[in-house]
């Protein structure tokens, strides 16, 4: 306010009413952070905080996708994780079997017996390889469009997928395998050569129905399958620690979001008690104008005068 | 002559009625726009005895020696040297405020930032449709509001050239009117009530005028303005009786506004003309910016696009069309169209998501989300600056106009005061004329 000596009547008025008037503007301010919640009315506020509050928004947008993205990946290696079990189950069961046709307790045509139920075993198997992920796709197979297995006229599965499994972005430069391929857990090195568990299975059942060779091809697959087990389990336990590498992202997001939002609230959010305090105050400077400002008004020399 | 007691009471009765009728005058204009306190300057009128007759005393009462008119020229020419200062900021920034609103109400960064998450969803899976249609449809709300921002800021330096041709009318119009005040000045006899109202219209003609545009001015004694547009080294705008005609072009490319009085171009520093121009020069360099980058981000989809396969196998083709941010469209509208696949890989339904990553990378070497950041800082951080300057300047402009008031204006207190004064001087020499009719008759009891 500035105060200047021998004033006249029409500056006295003028002064007056730009003082009440940026009272009041500083009052409908106060009262439009405390209704909106938001310090920031518009960028020109605050331009710095405005731009920062963009970017935290941006931020924002990008976790949300981040989180729906780390969703889906757990989802896709909890699939893969049952899946191995299930495979797991099904070597184990090889194994009975195998042990069982290994015996010199069996004859010939119960050994064929035996060789069916591998057999079915093997479908199983190729079935299993062929599971689909939750979006459709092959889970096995890798980035393919198509199955990650395919059957020839002979029933000699063929692995059709892609070389490695996509990978999932989790935010903040971080991503992970959503799975693992076919080839990663059904080939396995076994008496220095490599194996396949599928060919393996087949060429079982196979030899076992036919009853040729008799204990002799049962005790070579029972050493196999020892390393096929193997080879599932460590890769349940790559399955396993992904998940893992997710859970740490996840916390670590959570706090980020977390410092994020504490940020906005520091940045851009208006204090419900401190706007309160300075609209009180600017009201009680405002009311105090307004009442000495009508006591001034009233005092002209000409209601003294008679 | 001698001393004649009743007229000398008559002057002072009637010196003491054009003291109340000017004191009735302030009081009427109290509140009248541009009104100067008047007041009565009077002096006395009395003659030495002339030849042969020096020791006479010769007092013949008193006369009114002119009106004053109370105005302080200095203050007058602060009044209006810091009132330009503040048209110019505070049309700038009511300006820059339109401009502001256009960018950041229509929701350009919120859309982009759609935009780019989309395509970070799609990475997820990129074979998924609707993740693709969401793509297509956060394009086409990116597109969208390109286009509204370019038409919103277009809007606004439409009302700012508006402004600015209604303002160059009225500094002509001014002008012309000073010119004829100047004429009428020229005639009007000294210390009438005539040229003291002449003056209050010039000086009211005054501030009007450089509340457009910065002017220096230059008195003659008998009131007369020579007034230079552009500050003391510019343009002449009135001399005397003829008044010169201030022009403006708009730049056919840009929208920009300049000024010529006749034909020299001219530098406007102060007024609202002067803000209005900084005003569309700003937004021209804002409109640019987002036109580049509009272009920037059609370019860059377009090209990673073409280096693809879409999900039917096919070369990926242009998404977006328009190199500006009005012109800017979506070209294609089917979200099969997206190459994510790169173009070694012929099959169709691929999975392989190597050129979306391309996409991105290109998108993110042209980061549009910070890119309109720093065009929103610019416009809303250039807006803060303008409005801290303008509420310095309101201060300055407000204490001005207080002090030119104070001088200038009517104190109603010290009207009464003189009401008072004038009414007892009335009546002191009412008194006189008694004294002088009583001194009449004890005369004529003598004989």
């Amino acid at each position: 306010m500035s105060t200047i000596f021998g004033t006249s009547t029409s500056a006295f008025f003028e002064r007056s009413v730009m003082d009440l008037t940026a009272l009041r503007k500083q009052a409908e301010e106060t009262q439009a952070e405390m209704s909106t919640g938001e310090r920031l009315q518009r960028s020109s506020d605050d331009p710095v905080a405005a731009s920062r509050l963009r970017q935290l928004a941006r931020a924002d947008v990008f976790d949300d996708i981040d989180t729906a993205a780390t969703n889906r990946a757990v989802g896709d290696l909890t699939l893969t994780d049952s899946a191995l079990s299930q495979f797991a189950n099904l070597v184990i069961r090889l194994q009975e079997l195998a042990t069982q046709a290994g015996s010199t307790t069996v004859n010939a045509s119960q050994r064929a017996g035996i060789g069916e139920e591998v057999a079915q075993i093997h479908g199983n198997l190729v079935a299993l390889a062929n599971t689909r992920d939750a979006n459709g796709n092959a889970l096995f197979g890798g980035e393919s469009a198509a199955e990650a297995y395919t059957l020839d006229a002979a029933g000699n599965a063929t692995y059709t997928g892609t070389n490695a499994p996509g990978s999932i972005s989790l935010g903040g430069g971080q991503s992970v395998p959503r799975g693992v391929i076919g080839p990663d857990f059904l080939q396995f090195q076994s008496g220095g050569a490599t194996v396949d568990l599928l060919a393996l299975t087949k060429t079982l059942a196979d030899d076992l129905k036919s009853g040729t060779g008799g204990i002799t091809p049962a005790q070579t697959a029972l050493a196999a399958l020892g390393d096929g087990l193997n080879s599932i389990t460590t890769a349940q336990t790559v399955v396993g620690s992904r998940l893992n590498w997710i859970d740490l992202n996840t916390d670590r997001r959570a706090s980020l979001s977390e410092m994020r939002t504490t940020e906005k609230t520091e940045v851009g959010g208006a204090d419900l008690t401190e706007s309160i305090a300075r609209l009180q105050n600017t009201m009680l400077v405002l009311q105090a104008s307004q009442a000495s400002f009508s006591r001034l008004a009233n005092l002209s020399l000409f209601s003294v005068l008679n | 002559m001698a001393s004649d007691l009743l007229s000398i009471a008559r002057s002072g009765v009637q010196a003491a009625r054009i003291g109340l009728d000017i004191t009735a005058q302030n009081i009427a204009n109290a509140s009248s726009t541009g009104y100067v306190r008047r007041s009565a300057a009077f002096s006395e009128v009395a003659s030495t005895g002339g030849a042969y007759r020096i020791g006479d005393l010769s007092l013949s009462g008193v006369r009114l020696d002119g009106i004053v008119r109370n105005a302080d020229a200095f203050r007058q020419a602060e009044v209006r040297r810091t009132g330009s200062d503040v048209a110019r900021a505070s049309a700038e920034a009511s300006g820059l405020q339109n401009i502001e609103s256009a960018i950041e109400q229509s929701g350009v960064f919120d859309a982009i930032v759609g935009f780019e998450s989309s395509l970070q969803q799609l990475a997820q899976n990129p074979t998924d449709t609707s993740l693709r249609a969401s793509v297509i449809e956060k394009a086409r709300t990116m597109a969208g509001t390109f286009q509204i921002a370019s038409q919103e800021m277009d809007a606004a330096a439409d009302g700012l050239r508006f402004l600015a041709t209604d303002g160059v009318t009225q500094v002509n119009r001014i002008a012309q009117e000073l010119a004829r005040t100047n004429t009428r000045l020229a005639r009007a006899s000294d210390a009438s009530s005539d040229k003291t109202a002449l003056l209050d219209q010039r000086d009211k003609l005054l501030e009007e005028l450089s509340g457009y545009a910065n002017i220096s001015t230059e008195f003659s004694a008998d009131g007369q303005v020579a007034i230079k547009i552009g500050g003391s080294t510019g343009t002449d705008l009135v001399i005397g009786n003829t008044a010169a005609t201030l022009g403006m072009t708009t730049s056919p490319t840009d929208g920009t506004i300049s000024f010529t009085v006749g034909s020299t171009p001219l530098t406007l520093a102060g007024g609202s003309l002067a803000g209005q121009q900084l005003a569309l020069a700003k937004g021209a360099q804002l409109k640019t910016d987002l036109d580049t980058l509009a272009g920037d981000i059609v370019d860059a989809f377009n090209t990673a696009q073409s280096g693809g396969r879409d999900l039917d196998g096919a070369m990926g083709v242009a998404i977006f069309s328009g190199t500006s941010a009005a012109t800017m469209a979506l070209a294609v509208e089917d979200g099969r169209k997206i190459a994510t696949a790169p173009a070694s890989v012929t099959t169709p339904g691929s999975r392989d998501a190597t050129n979306l990553a391309a996409i991105r990378t290109a998108l993110a070497g042209v980061n549009p989300s910070g890119t309109m950041d720093a065009i929103l800082f610019d416009v809303s951080g250039t807006l803060a600056g303008r409005n801290v300057t303008l509420g310095a300047l309101q201060t300055i402009a407000d204490t001005a106009k207080v002090a030119l008031s104070a001088q200038s204006g009517v104190d109603l207190d010290q009207e009464a005061v003189n009401l008072v004064r004038f009414q007892q001087a009335f009546q002191a020499s009412g008194k006189v004329m008694q004294v002088s009719s009583d001194i009449f008759n004890a005369l004529l009891q003598i004989g």
